[in-house]
């Protein structure tokens, strides 16, 4: 029996970077798992009704008022590093403060094994427009 | 809407890191282990002055029975409570998740908390995740509208009933449930009759088993009857006894209270009529 010509190459679901390449196809798109893509689209339809419905009862300007404090409050932040924001003025503002779920107390992400810091230099730059793009891990 | 570039700190939750790994393991002919089956009977019921939740005390890991004497009865609010049925790490977690949420929302509203908030953030929850969070719940609790019981299933869809039961005993308590309840039930009789569906679930249905658990909620008041009926005790002990390698040893135990720390002022200003 010959043997194929090829190697068979896994389109989509390839995780294995070192022995087929990076790849940005279907599977990285589309995601894993089929509940992440609703879980991530979930919070986004909200975020959409709320807006609708608030320009619905006080008028247009009303939810552009609050998406201009929205993004004032969301600069309000620690310098990049050791200690992330917890987001105070933000979480009140979108009454997230008052809630409690998953994302509170299930895998967060200062407590992972993984979890690296952003060097603050970088993240500094990044922020200020001084340098492009993410602040890169794998440069530290 | 320009959206602004700041970058917002990460957030916990689900993690879906590993589905390809494992999609990859199983393509390649990896047998990822089944799910285990479940077993439970939990009850419910409107009675004259409120509602009776009840539950069997068996948990199952697959065949075996890993806990003979769990609770299923979880608490909610001062005047409500859930039974779960399904995963119980699910059911678990997601009772006290939502117990946490209308604890925040009674500091923050300074009023007791309704039946229905707890049902929309449980059935908000569970349709968020879409079945993959397997509890199927009896939400049972009195209000300032009066007695309310639902159930939950995992997907997010919800009946309102003046009986109800979950779980693999269902069938077998339903049965009980469907031949005697009446309105207008006294105490007794309402726990009588709760007890007795759970019975039927107990000795009729695998998955179900040891004792019944109680818990009956009126206006401004509960009773949580933890192990009301003992149907099943041990009947064998061994007559040497059993001995156990000596425990680790407590050097110290110092217990800081949080209250005197973080001082919370219950009803300080209630919200406005």
């Amino acid at each position: 029996m010959e043997a194929p010509k090829t190697i068979e190459h896994q389109i989509g679901e390839v995780h294995d970077s070192l022995r087929f390449g990076l790849d940005a196809k279907r599977g990285n798109i589309i995601g894993s798992h089929p509940l992440e893509s609703v879980l991530l689209s979930v919070e986004r339809n909200q975020d959409d009704m709320k807006r609708i419905t608030l320009a619905n009862v006080y008028g247009a300007a009303f939810p552009v008022q609050m998406d201009m404090e929205r993004q004032i409050l969301s600069r309000f932040q620690r310098p990049p590093g050791l200690m992330p924001s917890s987001m105070l003025g933000m979480e009140a503002l979108t009454g997230t403060l008052e809630d409690f779920g998953f994302e509170d107390y299930l895998n967060d992400p200062r407590e992972s094994e993984t979890f690296c810091p952003v060097d603050m230099h970088s993240g500094m730059e990044v922020r200020l427009g001084m340098s492009k793009g993410p602040a890169c891990k794998s440069f530290m | 809407m320009a959206n602004s570039c700041v970058d917002f700190p990460a957030k916990g939750g689900f993690s879906f890191d590993l589905c390809k790994r494992n999609a990859m393991l199983s393509d390649k002919g990896l047998k990822l282990p089944p799910f285990r089956k479940t077993g439970t009977t939990i009850v419910g019921l409107v009675f004259q002055d409120g509602v009776i939740l009840g539950a069997d005390t068996r948990a199952t890991e697959g065949p075996i029975v890993c806990d003979k004497n769990c609770e299923k009865i979880h608490y909610m609010a001062p005047n409500i409570y859930c039974c779960g049925a399904g995963t119980a790490a699910d059911t678990e977690a997601v009772t006290d998740m939502v117990s946490s949420q209308l604890q925040l929302h009674r500091y923050h509203t300074g009023r007791e908390s309704r039946v229905v908030t707890a049902l929309t953030l449980l059935k908000k929850h569970l349709f968020n995740y879409q079945g993959y969070v397997s509890a199927a719940l009896v939400l049972g609790g009195v209000d300032c509208t009066g007695p309310h019981l639902h159930t939950i299933y995992p997907h997010g869809s919800t009946d309102t009933l003046p009986f109800a039961t979950m779980g693999s005993g269902s069938l077998a308590a339903m049965a009980v449930f469907e031949s005697n309840y009446k309105e207008g039930l006294s105490r007794d009789e309402g726990i009588k009759l709760v007890s007795e569906a759970i019975c039927s679930g107990i000795f009729n249905d695998l998955g179900s088993g040891s004792n019944v658990d109680v818990c009956v909620i009126t206006k401004g008041h509960k009773e949580y009857l933890r192990n009301h009926m003992l149907p099943n005790p041990r009947t064998y002990v061994s007559e040497r006894g059993y001995s156990f390698p000596k425990k680790t040893e407590v050097l110290m135990t110092k217990i800081t209270p949080l209250k005197e720390k973080v001082e919370v002022i219950e009803g300080g200003d209630a919200m406005e009529e």
